[in-house]
């Protein structure tokens, strides 16, 4: 259905997308995954024929977006991000106009948008402004003005930014209505939607594809160790030698002291086997207490984090944490100089004062004595 | 083309924009009304349209153009339209007929001038209707300007001043002095106050607009490249 061949999308210096190359079928759910700034929506932008790439080729259901535009627009239905809406029209009017400018034929405008309109709900609002619809409503509008004129495809940019919950769920379910007889992209960066909407994920990070599979390949792919996350009370430090008494075990790593006294650990098992019915009788035998004990299952999340490498991330944020702390203290540096600036300021003052004092009474004796 | 003039033209009117444009219009029609033709006790409309042409499109123009593309490319709409089955010359051309087509519809609310003089006398239908084709043809070449200056920024305001500083240029330049190029759109309401219809005006008119039309639609199509 849609053919993407080595394309590139250079800015300056600049490259936002680099030599992308993907296929969808027809029928399927393909996800945009990727954190912002990623390239989602520039490449989606490019499939739509909103911008131009600089270098290879889009097939939309066959024809060149950049060579035979019209023809390939025909097949897309778009709902762009930040969802761009004419204010002065109506939901039912600005479906009306998406419809004729999708050439809709006129016999059939007034069934489709009707139908439009029904199938995201927004009947009861239709006759309204849209700049006086809420957000959840004007995500609707311009879903339906996507849907419209029934293209092959719809690509929606970030469908469900800034609904709550439950428009969140509402729109999901219409999207998996739309995967019965219409090819659906969406681009997220919320993974447990795409995990649960897609059949196909398309990880995106600095412009270049990661990882291309479904979303249980994908976490699987990371459930490579079997590791236990424990939380423990640990008053005669038997932590360090408690390795040689468990058997299995690969690495025991300390992630993070509490401030109740209470430690973090990650042990990690040599094999694929269930560690925590023996750690837990080993600990109790050594006088550890067991706080917390939780096994890791490795999420999409992981996967995703794993694949662009958040690592890096993560650390940040500490970093970022550990500048809070120095701003802080910083702080209270500058006021205990001020206040010892102040007190300086003062003892000066106090000792002229008493200079002037001192000579005043030194020329009164002076003028006694003449 | 003919949806995004329907729909640009459905716009004005939903917004104050097209009232205002219309009621401006009418209010210099009507003091120069006042002004030339009853003052002088004539029966003709020439000046009235000429003055109209001269005080009338300085504001009007800029308040029709200034958010043609400027307001679409702000509030993102300009995705929906240039990733829909389009050309981008029809879209151009829509909206540019639909600005026009504001200024007929004054011109049209006009005629009550032409009515009015028919109790008093027998002016001519013709002349009027040659004073306004001229009024058209010359606010055909100062919307093509302003709708040009829309589609260079995304702020309306800026497209507005550029617009205002054109349409203030055809008015002051020629003036000023043989020093100064001549590139008034004034040009091109000479004869048509006395009832003649010169080539020279028409195709210079139509060219003119012809001329920034392009350079919108290639703007427009150069956008795709750089954005």
């Amino acid at each position: 259905m849609i053919q993407v061949e080595d394309i590139t999308k250079r800015y300056g210096t600049f490259t936002a997308v680099d030599k992308i190359n993907f296929e969808i079928e027809e029928g399927e759910v393909v996800g945009f995954l990727g954190p912002n700034g990623a390239g989602k929506s520039t490449t989606m932008n490019m499939i739509t024929g909103f911008i131009e790439s600089t270098s290879g080729r889009i097939l939309v259901d066959g024809y060149d977006i950049s060579k035979k535009p019209k023809k390939a627009k025909r097949q897309i239905g778009y709902m762009p991000e930040g969802v761009p809406l004419y204010a002065d029209l109506t939901a039912k009017e600005f479906v009306t106009y998406m419809a004729e400018l999708k050439g809709v034929k006129r016999k059939e405008r007034k069934a489709m948008v009707q139908k439009a309109l029904e199938d995201t709900g927004l009947v009861e609002v239709q006759n309204q402004l849209t700049r006086n619809l809420s957000r959840g409503y004007k995500q609707r509008v311009s879903l339906a003005g996507a849907l419209v004129s029934n293209p092959k495809v719809i690509i929606l940019d970030e469908p469900t930014v800034g609904l709550d919950p439950k428009q969140v769920t509402e729109i999901r379910a219409l999207i998996k209505e739309l995967e019965k007889d219409h090819t659906v992209i969406l681009s997220s960066h919320i993974l447990s939607e795409v995990s649960q909407i897609c059949n196909r994920v398309i990880i995106i990070n600095k412009g270049k594809i990661v990882a291309v599979d479904t979303p249980e390949n994908l976490e699987k792919k990371v459930v490579k160790d079997n590791s236990v996350y424990v939380t423990v009370e640990d008053l005669e430090n038997k932590m360090n030698s408690i390795k040689d008494k468990l058997e299995n075990v690969q690495e025991i790593r300390l992630v993070k002291e509490n401030d109740d006294n209470t430690k973090k650990y990650i042990i990690t098992a040599e094999e694929d086997v269930d560690l925590r019915k023996h750690i837990f009788e080993t600990f109790a035998k050594e006088g550890i207490t067991i706080f917390e004990m939780k096994k890791i299952d490795a999420t999409l999340e992981d996967a995703f984090m794993q694949l662009i490498g958040s690592e890096a991330e993560i650390e940040q944020e500490e970093v970022e944490n550990e500048e809070v702390l120095d701003k802080k203290q910083l702080k209270e540096k500058k006021k205990q100089e001020k206040m010892e600036k102040k007190a300086e300021k003062q003892r000066l003052k106090e000792e002229k004062k008493k200079e002037k004092e001192l000579k005043k009474a030194e020329k009164k004796q002076k003028g006694g004595q003449e | 083309m003919w949806t995004v003039f329907k729909k640009e033209l459905k716009s004005y009117f939903l917004s104050p924009i097209g009232y205002v444009v219309i009621g401006i219009l009418m209010l210099v029609f009507t003091i120069f009304f006042y002004l030339t033709t009853v003052a002088y006790g004539s029966v003709d409309l020439g000046s009235l349209y000429s003055y109209g042409v001269l005080y009338g499109l300085i504001i009007t123009v800029p308040i029709l153009t200034m958010r043609m593309f400027a307001e679409e490319r702000k509030n993102g709409t300009e995705q929906l339209i240039l990733t829909s089955p389009v050309s981008i010359t029809g879209v151009v051309l829509g909206k540019f007929l639909a600005a026009v087509g504001v200024i007929v519809i004054a011109l049209l609310a006009s005629f009550m001038y032409f009515g009015i003089m028919c109790y008093f006398g027998t002016p001519s239908l013709t002349l009027v209707l040659v004073y306004m084709l001229g009024f058209v043809l010359v606010s055909g070449a100062g919307i093509a300007v302003g709708m040009f200056a829309s589609s260079i920024t995304e702020n309306q305001v800026i497209a507005g001043i550029i617009t205002i500083s054109f349409m203030l240029m055809s008015i002051f330049l020629p003036n000023l002095g043989d020093e100064f190029p001549d590139i008034s759109i004034m040009n091109f309401y000479q004869k048509f106050p006395y009832g003649l219809v010169s080539l020279a005006e028409v195709v210079g008119a139509v060219a003119f607009a012809a001329m920034f039309i392009a350079f919108t639609i290639i703007v427009m199509q150069r956008r795709k490249l750089v954005k």
